[in-house]
């Protein structure tokens, strides 16, 4: 038990030591621009097919599902809103982040790993290059700021999802829709959600990162890095969200 | 004869186990060393201390002069890039072309036009014999020509000193010499220094100026290959049969 606990700590230290190497590097020339686009590319266009399905499938099942209970209380026409409420605040930045940490959290710590574990990292190192200015800060900067692009893009599409539910079993025009979701929506309900969302992206990146960078055991433990990555990128982004949300409502 | 390599009582632990007690030794230019050495001995956590890749715990570390403990991450890549090191599995990155590949340590060269850049990759290629491969991926390559590659990686960067975790592992007998004889031609053509880690005989007979064999930590046992393999004691003499 005391063990595992110093094993909890001593993994704590070295994140925050990670981060504090993530912020020395990022600042400090040269800088890796065209590795950093190539990111963007590979995380954030890569990445859209499958947040945009994700996004159109939860708009309309939670539209779908919803629309019961307000039709027991008589609230229809509150449908739009509410499911817009819902997923601009929480569910889309939440549920993108979960599967921008299953796609890109996972393939950063297999890939960092597979690269550790082949010597790859260390064939960089003796050639004079900054592994960790090429390898690590574009893929942290990538991801976050390409995930809150995606959140709204997945909100987006989640709406349009909603807009497809509501016709299912009723008749609401496009504009009528588009009206009564901003009618309810205020900018103290986008701007904390896209707000937290460059927190989602920067803490998947970087545990991805983190357990690739400094996997061990061969080609187990790319296994071990990759599944590491997820789990814990998925729990960082439920505690951030948390954290968000009670900082949000004391403002 | 100028001294390229020095190495003062040199000491490594991991958790209890001592791997490195006691490492000592010099070697000049154009000199080829042999390490020597049982499984888990530490010939290769030798190597890898002399590239910062692996901080010892006591001793000194001196590549051309400089103690590489005593430097900043800037002159610690300086220095390395006058050190080639090429790696068991030869460590190219997957993702990348072998033109990539040969690329990649002149990228922080700003000097280097794009045309300057292509002329040292195909000099790298020819140097090794596979111009041929310039636009391969490295999963279509053969163990020796990934060892080949690797080595032309190195020598793009013309170092002063080259490291080689063992050349010929894994490979057949006829492309183990033909890597044993690329050593030499290196040698010859560049005037390089370099320590061969292996637990190849043949190799070892081929390059080696002298050599070294690393026994409980230490580095005691010295010489040249004919003394070493015709060496009284039996507990040498098994390293070469």
């Amino acid at each position: 038990m005391i063990a595992s606990i110093k094993i909890f700590f001593e993994e704590v230290a070295h994140l925050a030591m990670f981060t504090f190497q993530f912020f020395k590097q990022v600042f400090k020339p040269s800088y890796e621009f065209k590795e950093f686009i190539k990111q963007c590319y590979l995380i954030g266009y890569k990445s859209f097919p499958l947040i945009g399905l994700t996004g159109f499938i939860m708009g309309l099942v939670l539209t779908i599902q919803s629309r019961p209970t307000l039709v027991d209380f008589g609230a229809e026409s509150w449908l739009p809103a509410m499911v817009a409420v819902s997923i601009i605040r929480e569910i889309g930045p939440v549920i993108t982040a979960l599967i921008f940490a299953g796609k890109v959290g996972s393939g950063i710590g297999a890939e960092l790993a597979s690269m550790k574990v082949t010597e790859q990292i260390d064939a960089m190192e003796v050639s004079g290059t900054n592994s960790f200015k090429y390898l690590v800060v574009p893929r942290i900067a990538a991801a976050t700021l390409m995930l809150p692009l995606l959140v709204i893009s997945a909100d987006v599409i989640a709406l349009y999802g909603s807009y497809i539910g509501c016709n299912i079993n009723g008749d609401v025009s496009f504009p009528l829709f588009i009206l009564q979701v901003f009618e309810k929506l205020s900018f103290a309900d986008i701007f904390p959600a896209v707000i937290k969302t460059f927190f989602f992206g920067f803490s998947i990146a970087l545990i991805g990162c983190f357990k690739g960078y400094n996997a061990t055991n061969g080609t187990q433990g790319v296994g071990k890095a990759a599944n590491a990555a997820v789990v814990y990128a998925s729990l960082g982004v439920f505690i951030i969200d948390m954290i968000a949300v009670q900082l949000t409502n004391l403002f | 004869m100028e001294t390229v390599v020095e190495i003062r009582h040199l000491k490594k632990s991991f958790g209890k186990n001592e791997v490195l007690k006691d490492i000592n030794l010099k070697i000049e230019k154009g000199e080829n060393m042999v390490v020597f050495g049982k499984s888990g001995s530490g010939k290769s956590i030798l190597i890898k201390c002399l590239v910062g890749l692996v901080q010892p715990d006591a001793g000194e570390v001196l590549i051309l002069g400089k103690d590489i403990c005593k430097l900043n991450d800037d002159e610690l890549n300086a220095l390395r890039k006058k050190v080639g090191f090429l790696f068991q599995s030869g460590a190219l990155y997957d993702s990348m072309s072998v033109r990539e590949n040969l690329e990649f340590p002149l990228r922080g060269n700003k000097t280097n036009t794009k045309e300057e850049t292509e002329a040292l990759v195909i000099e790298a290629l020819k140097n090794v014999g596979l111009e041929d491969a310039i636009d391969k991926m490295p999963t279509e390559l053969s163990g020796g020509m990934r060892k080949r590659i690797g080595l032309a990686r190195t020598l793009i960067l013309k170092p002063e000193i080259i490291l080689y975790d063992e050349p010929t592992t894994g490979l057949d007998p006829i492309t183990s010499k033909e890597i044993s004889h690329l050593i030499l031609e290196v040698q010859k053509k560049f005037n390089t220094s370099s320590i061969i880690i292996t637990h190849d005989v043949e190799c070892a007979r081929l390059t080696a100026n002298r050599m070294i064999i690393i026994k409980e930590g230490t580095s005691d046992i010295t010489g040249t290959f004919k003394e070493l393999s015709e060496s009284k004691d039996e507990t040498i003499r098994a390293y070469f049969q």
